[in-house]
């Protein structure tokens, strides 16, 4: 790569930032001074002279797809990718999964990770309360509850994986949105090439169509008469067309094309909706509420969950292949739809 | 006491022009003095204000330019000499008073001296306050040397006196910032009593008549001044050139001509009173040569008058070539020196003056080598933490945002010391008024966040009504009060926020905070050295609308290392430290750029230069690594 | 006699204090003498240059004519190369201390100092002499860089031609520096002559 374009910030702000193509995973945030996160955003703070970053070579955005190790992987998988099992799944502890955005499947795995010293701290999204959601670091197993439930706008919750490696922690579990996961992807091929062991140990990966831009979003609900702190958001099943979200002060509904206005940019661009990277990739269970749609990639992945299953934290049902099917469409029409549009977004580059 | 305040005369003393300016104040038996800080002519009030507490005269510093003429005016109108000094940009915020001054008149003699400051070496702008003197009919004298300095402004109070109008007395950089040798007189010893005439009012009706008057008074100007001693003529009776000269440029002539060895054939006429030209004089050195120069500083002030002049003479001035500013003969901006005098003499005249190949040599020699010096906040400085703290927060508001700036050392915000945030900087608290000014621009598509900046001697002297602006017309403004307690800029000068007067006398100081809670404006305070809290603090004002205040208070580190220094005894873990390395980047030295901090070239490492770092602990919160460490007391 | 003197340096290293009482000692000695003085930023690292013009027949003028300077006192090695084209010339004699102040873009990286060597033959070779002293060392030892000018104007009294002795400055110094503080800075004055006849 020439000078201009150095794989360092410079190459980050003119790939990603300048092309608004940031998705908030926050992999280039508190590993230096010049990146932030704070209230929903993820800004450049001072011109850093690095030719060389972690921020560019980690960043899920940073080159147009295809062009390294884990892109080439991701565009040659069809549809939902590779899996070892596909799977129903639900925590079997009912309290765990009122809380919880589907069957809790991720805190119940979580748990009994750390329980068992597989990691001894756990990367989660906080509900941020009146504030902005932001990653944290929790070190006991009897907080990770304290963090179900999705929060629909994205959340740089990686740079507390940051954080966390810079104070010495070792083996650590990160729950994350498929560009999080890819990130921790480029991250992991990074300590390989430089022959250092990566400190995380477990990834688990949520589907995900699209992300919100928090501070979008957060000026459109305060506008639209919203009420009370945030607890979780959902989209039910179409033909609703809405966005829920549920607050201390009850439930409210906005009518889902208002949202997509909020979608990152950046999202539009993204091929994948089932985490291809997780150790084990999340999602609703379509019809079934209560329940998680589960697919197990690695066999980390299903060492965790037959101990799980083993242990009676969760239960699990076969997944029905008409559901299969239909996941495995929806996820190759976002990869699809990604693909034009980024190489639209190239060749709009080329023209211009 | 100092030698400068004796009664005694005829000695001579090593004098600075503005010292030589205020001993000439003494001579001409002033009574009141007053001013506002400004470089170059601080010095004269500085100086005046220590004679107050070794003779009977009042000095003060006033809160601006024009209240500074007001308050000398009165004790003019009471009978007593007074003197008003400022710099070239105060004349602008006096001239409002100054306009219509000249046309009531004075009593007591007064003198207006303001100094200019070619170059712009400590200034917004580059500027020839003398347009005023034709603005407002004012006599104007323009000293050379600090001798002339002492003695012209002595006289301009009799002159004053005699006409009844204020005299201005323009120095400049060269003149104000020059030291030497100065024959003093004595001091005079006469009872004063201030009283004001009531049956004799100062106002300027009817307009037409005062005007006629005031137009009469610089008529009787020029009759003293064509008598005067201050117009010299030196040179051969027929030159080959005619210099007309004025301030410190008559002094690089003077040198050039006689480098040149051209003494027998230029002709100097040193103009030492400018407004109104003193006609018979220019028409009789006029006679004497056809070739004329103008040497003057900033702008071709006396270069336009006399083309004028000789246009109104006609015929009897012949054709005549004027070479200066409007040729292009004299660089038209830019202070002068004798060098430009000599390059021209070396055309004019066919010679070789100056040493080109030795020239030539040393700019090869150093091409490419030599850089400037970045100017940066003192170690130390609170600045430096305010603008980081509003540096962070207008990244993470992340709409583009920046700084409306003002006039003081913070000015420097323009520059990396100030992480580059400022964007605009003019006047005394036009960042105020500015910033007044977009926050009305929402309706326009407006969405970029505005910082405007401000610090307390400027708020004082014009941000206030950029303040009120705001908050009356419903303005979307942020101000940032950059309170260091100090007009650091031009030496410390007390304002109303210190609690002492220019004679160090005691005053209650003006409360700022009640002050702004008075306007019903959201007021809060932070400290610029928790950077991390102030800028948590700015983002969350920066999210809401109308007039609101952040309150940056921390005394200037000069002022602090004066009251008994900084906390902390500083150092760089070597181990901790990740110096160029991705993580860090030399974010220290780099970025934050205090001078305290240096780089360590063989370990590759940031250090602490001991000498240099006060001790203020702010850089152990902005490294990465936490690898500067405080600890305890100082030793 | 007419003598042009350049002492320059940075903010804060005592060259407005030096100049001063240069002054006043040609004043004492009926000298004519005009300084001019030029200090924009000074306090905030920016350079400070003093033209001292000392004359036996009429009183000079604030700027030393172009290529005139006949000495130059560097309290800092990159000022009088910076002042070199202007007012140097091959009769100039240099007296410069060795130790540098490096300005925020050089810290930062933006802009290279010239090493030692450079400074050194650049002087050496544009001028008559060149005097590289360690004198921050010197003053440090003394008590503090604060005494840097007097070790260079003890210097500059040692200067062929020089018309002011170190007896008129040091008659002058005890006008204007407590009692307390003048056996430091005669000490000073003192050492900085030796530095000069040693090297
Ligand atoms: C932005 C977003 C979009 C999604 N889109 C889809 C979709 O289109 N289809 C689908 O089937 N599923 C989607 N999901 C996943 C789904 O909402 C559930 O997170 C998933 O089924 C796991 O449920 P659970 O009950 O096991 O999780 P819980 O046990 O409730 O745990 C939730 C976990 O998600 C993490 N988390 C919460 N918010 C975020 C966030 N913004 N970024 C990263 N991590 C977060 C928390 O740290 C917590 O560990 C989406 C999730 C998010 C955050
Ligand atoms: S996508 Fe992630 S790594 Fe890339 S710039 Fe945004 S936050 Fe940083
Ligand atoms: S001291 Fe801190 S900020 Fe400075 S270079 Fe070292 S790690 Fe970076
Ligand atoms: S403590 Fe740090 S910021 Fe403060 S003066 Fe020393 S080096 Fe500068």
């Amino acid at each position: 790569m020439d000078k201009k374009n150095p794989e360092g910030q410079t190459g980050l702000v003119e790939h990603v930032f300048k092309k608004g193509l940031c998705v908030t995973c926050g992999a280039c945030v508190d590993l230096c001074p010049y990146m932030h996160y704070h209230d929903g955003r993820v800004t450049v703070m001072d011109k850093c002279q690095a030719e060389d970053g972690r921020c560019f070579k980690w960043c899920p955005r940073a080159v147009p797809p295809g062009m390294n190790t884990a892109d080439a992987e991701q565009m040659a998988a069809k549809g939902i990718g590779p899996f070892r099992k596909i799977v129903a799944a639900r925590a079997c502890d009912e309290k765990k999964r009122e809380s919880s955005q589907n069957g809790g499947m991720a805190t119940a795995l979580l748990t009994l990770a750390m329980e068992t010293g597989m990691i001894q701290g756990a990367i989660l999204t906080d509900r941020g309360d009146d504030d902005a959601p932001s990653g944290k670091m929790v070190l006991s197993k009897e907080m990770i509850s304290a963090f179900s439930g999705s929060r629909y706008s994205a959340s740089g919750a990686l740079s507390a994986l940051n954080r966390a490696v810079g104070k010495g922690v070792e083996k650590i579990g990160v729950v994350g949105l498929p560009c999080q996961m890819e990130a921790l992807e480029r991250r992991h091929q990074y300590y390989i090439k430089k022959q250092m062991t990566d400190q995380v140990t477990l990834k688990i990966g949520l589907f995900c169509t699209w992300a919100l831009d928090y501070r979008k979003l957060a000026a459109y609900l305060e506008q639209e008469g919203l009420t009370g702190t945030v607890i979780k958001c959902d989209i039910p099943p179409p033909p609703a067309e809405i966005f829920r979200v549920y607050t201390t002060g009850g439930t409210f509904d906005f009518p889902l094309p208002d949202i997509r206005q909020m979608i990152q940019k950046g999202c539009s661009v993204c091929t994948d909706m089932t985490s291809l990277y997780a150790d084990i990739s999340l999602g609703a269970y379509e019809g079934r509420e209560g329940w998680n749609t589960l697919i197990i990639r690695t066999e980390t992945g299903e060492k965790l969950v037959d101990l799980a299953v083993s242990k009676g934290r969760i239960e699990i049902e076969a997944f029905p292949e008409k559901n299969m099917s239909d996941l495995d469409h929806a996820a190759q029409n976002k990869k699809n739809r990604g693909a034009d549009a980024s190489l639209k977004m190239t060749e709009g580059e080329v023209g211009s | 006491m100092k030698k400068i305040f004796q009664k005694n005369g005829n000695i001579n003393l090593l004098l600075q022009g503005n010292e030589a300016i205020a001993r000439g104040a003494l001579e001409g038996d002033v009574s009141f003095c007053s001013g506002y800080p400004g470089n170059p002519s601080s010095e004269i009030i500085e100086t005046l204000a220590d004679a107050a507490s070794h003779l009977p005269i009042y000095t003060e510093w006033s809160i601006n330019e024009k209240v500074a003429v007001e308050a000398a005016a009165a004790a003019s109108f009471a009978g007593l000499r007074s003197i008003v000094c400022m710099k070239q940009c105060g004349l602008n915020v006096a001239s409002d008073f100054l306009v219509n001054l000249t046309l009531s008149g004075t009593k007591g003699g007064m003198v207006l001296v303001t100094c200019d400051d070619p170059s712009g070496i400590s200034s917004t702008n580059e500027e020839d306050a003398r347009v005023f003197a034709d603005l407002a009919d004012t006599p104007l004298l323009e000293p050379s040397t600090p001798q002339e300095a002492l003695e012209m402004t002595k006289w301009a109070f009799d002159l004053s006196e005699k006409i009844n109008n204020i005299v201005l007395l323009r120095s400049v950089s060269h003149l104000s910032h020059t030291r030497s040798v100065v024959r003093i007189g004595e001091l005079p010893e006469n009872e004063k009593k201030a009283r004001f005439d009531t049956r004799n009012p100062f106002h300027t009706f009817p307009v037409i008549a005062k005007h006629n008057i005031r137009h009469e008074k610089l008529k009787t100007a020029e009759t003293i001044f064509e008598s005067s001693s201050w117009n010299p003529y030196q040179g051969p009776e027929e030159p080959e050139l005619l210099i007309m000269a004025c301030g410190s440029a008559w002094c690089y002539v003077l040198e050039a001509v006689e480098i040149a060895g051209l003494t027998g054939r230029i002709g100097i006429l040193k103009l030492g009173t400018t407004w109104p030209l003193p006609k018979k004089i220019v028409r009789e050195t006029l006679r004497k040569c056809d070739r004329i120069l103008f040497a003057e500083e900033v702008d071709p002030f006396i270069e336009t008058a006399i083309k004028a002049y000789a246009a109104d003479l006609g015929e009897e001035a012949g054709g005549k070539t004027f070479m200066g500013k409007a040729s292009g003969h004299i660089p038209s901006t830019g202070e002068l020196n004798p060098s430009i005098f000599l390059n021209l003499f070396e055309i004019l005249f066919g010679l070789d003056l100056i040493n080109k190949t030795y020239r030539e040599k040393v700019g090869e020699h150093l091409d490419g080598v030599i850089f400037p010096r970045e100017f940066g906040f003192c170690p130390g400085c609170p600045h430096r933490g305010s603008y980081y703290a509003i540096k962070q927060a207008l990244a993470w508001d992340n709409r583009d945002g920046f700084i409306s700036g003002d006039i003081g050392c913070y000015t420097m915000g323009i520059w990396p010391t100030g992480f580059n945030q400022v964007k605009s900087v003019h006047a005394m608290g036009s960042g105020l008024g500015i910033a007044s000014g977009y926050g009305k621009l929402a309706q326009f598509g407006f969405d970029q966040p505005v910082v405007t900046v401000c610090g307390d001697s400027t708020f004082y002297h014009a941000g206030l009504p950029g303040l009120i602006n705001a908050k009356f017309n419903k303005s979307d403004i942020l101000l940032l009060v950059l309170d260091n307690s100090a007009t650091a800029m031009t030496g410390f000068q007390p304002h109303p926020g210190t609690g002492s007067t220019a004679t160090g006398e005691d005053t209650e100081p003006v409360d700022l905070e009640a002050l702004l809670r008075s306007l019903n404006i959201g007021v809060d305070v932070a400290d610029p050295y928790e950077t991390e809290a102030s800028a948590q603090k700015i983002y969350a004002l920066l999210q809401k609308k109308g007039p609101r205040v952040l309150i940056m208070k921390r005394k200037c580190a000069l002022v602090q290392g004066k009251q008994g220094g900084f906390p902390y005894q500083m150092s760089v873990n070597h181990d901790v430290c990740l110096g160029e390395s991705c993580g860090c980047g030399r974010y220290c030295t780099r970025i934050f750029r205090c001078p305290g901090l240096i780089w360590d070239k063989e370990n590759m490492k940031a250090t602490i230069d001991q000498v240099v770092c006060v001790g203020c602990g702010m850089c152990a919160d902005i490294c990465p690594r936490g690898a500067i460490e405080k600890t305890g007391k100082r030793n | 006699m007419q003598l042009n003197l350049i002492i320059t340096g940075v903010g804060g290293q005592g060259n407005v204090l030096a100049s001063q009482v240069l002054g006043h000692a040609a004043v004492h000695k009926g000298l004519f003498v005009t300084i001019g003085e030029t200090f924009g930023l000074s306090q905030r690292g920016g350079p400070v240059l003093s033209h001292i013009r000392l004359s036996d027949t009429a009183l000079p003028g604030p700027i030393i004519p172009p290529n005139a300077a006949h000495m130059v006192v560097g309290l800092e090695p990159l000022e009088p190369v910076r002042i070199l084209q202007e007012f140097g010339n091959e009769d100039t004699v240099f007296i410069v201390n060795s130790r540098p102040i490096h300005p925020l873009n050089v810290i930062a990286g933006d802009a290279k100092y010239p090493d030692d060597r450079w400074l050194k033959n650049t002087l050496e070779c544009f001028g008559k002499k060149l005097y590289w002293l360690d004198a921050t060392e010197l003053a440090i030892s003394l008590g503090g860089a604060i005494m840097l000018n007097m070790i260079m104007l003890g210097a500059l009294s040692e200067m062929d031609g020089f018309p002011i002795s170190k007896s008129d400055i040091k008659d002058v110094i005890r006008t204007i520096f407590p009692e307390s503080k003048l056996e430091m800075n005669h000490k000073a004055l003192d050492l900085g002559s030796k530095l000069v006849q040693n090297a």
